[in-house]
């Protein structure tokens, strides 16, 4: 009994504090969905992240939950996709990549193909979906840019991508138009030298 | 008046060639003077030289200034929000734990911004208005898992040449 009592009491003091904001019942849920990410070497900072933009967004505690363990699902399919060297930042992004679309042999070809971090690569891919690409040419758009390409250079290329898109592009025929007219239209410096890093033109 | 300027040359040069007396006793004192110094500890010089080099060396090693690790730096973002009519408007997002006391914007003629310091990473985020309202940054990629019934956006800060 007494034992019992204070492994609740250890229990208790383990939580993050920032899980008070958490009614006992969602609290003691997702205390128990991030104890266990974290005994399997999962990051739990996305993972109290998302709890608490649920409660402070006013969600019902079981949406919560199920948000935390969907998420915890989702970062160890990353982690299995990346690599168990992929860095907290990397599996989020790569969750992101996924749930764009995004498969985990895409994510597995991008680790091969680039060198880390892959943050902002997974993270480009998963915004071309945002936009209304559709998965597979973010995909491919992403992998062919991949090998040389500056994480400043991906930003750019989807903000230019963004740009024909609210211009009235097809988001498909955009990003394809963007990628294949590398040389002589988004990127500058290219052509001669193949190990010349792309760099995006500016606007 | 004037004499060649060959002729001037040649004087100065016998006038250097002249040989010049010198105290005979000026080589005894210098010899003596060193003689008379104190001894100095070389063979501590290379011990400091490798001390200071190991701790200059463990400095770096520590620095790591070639490291990846993404962790190791941040950068100054700053977020903007029009929103002519609001009371008050808040930055809410993973980095600040999703407190809208964190991070309130200040606003000048409607247009609020506020700055955050964040590491590389991707993040989501949003706005409250006048505390109730929730809103994604119109300027931003939008959080397509919105699981809370609210828009959020994202924004993620780069390792590499970003």
């Amino acid at each position: 009994m007494i034992l019992a009592a204070l492994l609740m009491v250890v229990q208790v003091a383990a939580q993050d504090p920032r899980l008070e904001r958490l009614d006992p019942g969602t609290r003691s849920a997702v205390s128990a969905v991030v104890d266990s990410a974290r005994g399997d070497g999962l990051p739990v900072e996305p993972l109290i992240q998302r709890a608490l933009e649920g409660a402070t967004k006013g969600a019902p505690g079981a949406r919560i939950v199920a948000a935390v363990r969907r998420l915890t699902v989702d970062l160890g399919a990353a982690r299995l996709a990346l690599g168990t060297n992929a860095s907290a930042a990397e599996l989020e992004a790569g969750v992101a990549a996924l749930r764009a679309g995004a498969t985990p042999e895409i994510l597995a070809h991008l680790r091969d193909l680039r060198r880390p971090p892959l943050t902002m690569a997974l993270s480009v891919l998963a915004d071309l979906v945002a936009s209304g690409v559709p998965a597979d040419s973010a995909a491919a758009a992403v992998l062919a840019l991949a090998p040389h390409a500056r994480d400043a250079d991906l930003v750019e290329f989807r903000r230019a991508v963004e740009r024909d898109i609210a211009l009235g592009a097809p988001p498909g025929a955009a990003t394809s138009i963007r990628v294949n007219a590398g040389a002589e239209n988004v990127f500058s410096g290219t052509g001669t030298n193949p190990g010349t890093v792309p760099r995006p033109r500016r606007p | 008046m004037f004499e060649r300027a060959d002729d001037v040359v040649e004087r100065v040069i016998q006038h250097l060639r002249r040989p010049v007396a010198i105290d005979p006793g000026l080589d005894a004192r210098v010899l003596r003077e060193i003689a008379q110094a104190p001894p100095t500890n070389r063979r501590g010089w290379p011990l400091w030289s490798a001390l200071a080099a190991a701790a200059v060396l463990g400095a770096i090693l520590i620095a790591r200034p070639w490291s990846r690790d993404e962790t190791n730096r941040s950068d100054l973002l700053q977020f903007v929000f029009v929103a002519p009519q609001a009371a008050s408007v808040s930055l809410v997002g993973d980095f600040n734990d999703w407190d809208p006391a964190r991070s309130p914007m200040q606003t000048a003629q409607g247009v609020w911004a506020t700055a955050v310091r964040l590491a590389p990473g991707r993040y989501r985020y949003a706005f409250l208005v006048n505390g109730v309202d929730w809103r994604a940054d119109p300027g931003a990629p939008t959080a397509r898992d919105d699981e809370f019934g609210t828009a959020s956006s994202v924004v993620t800060v780069g390792g590499r040449g970003s």
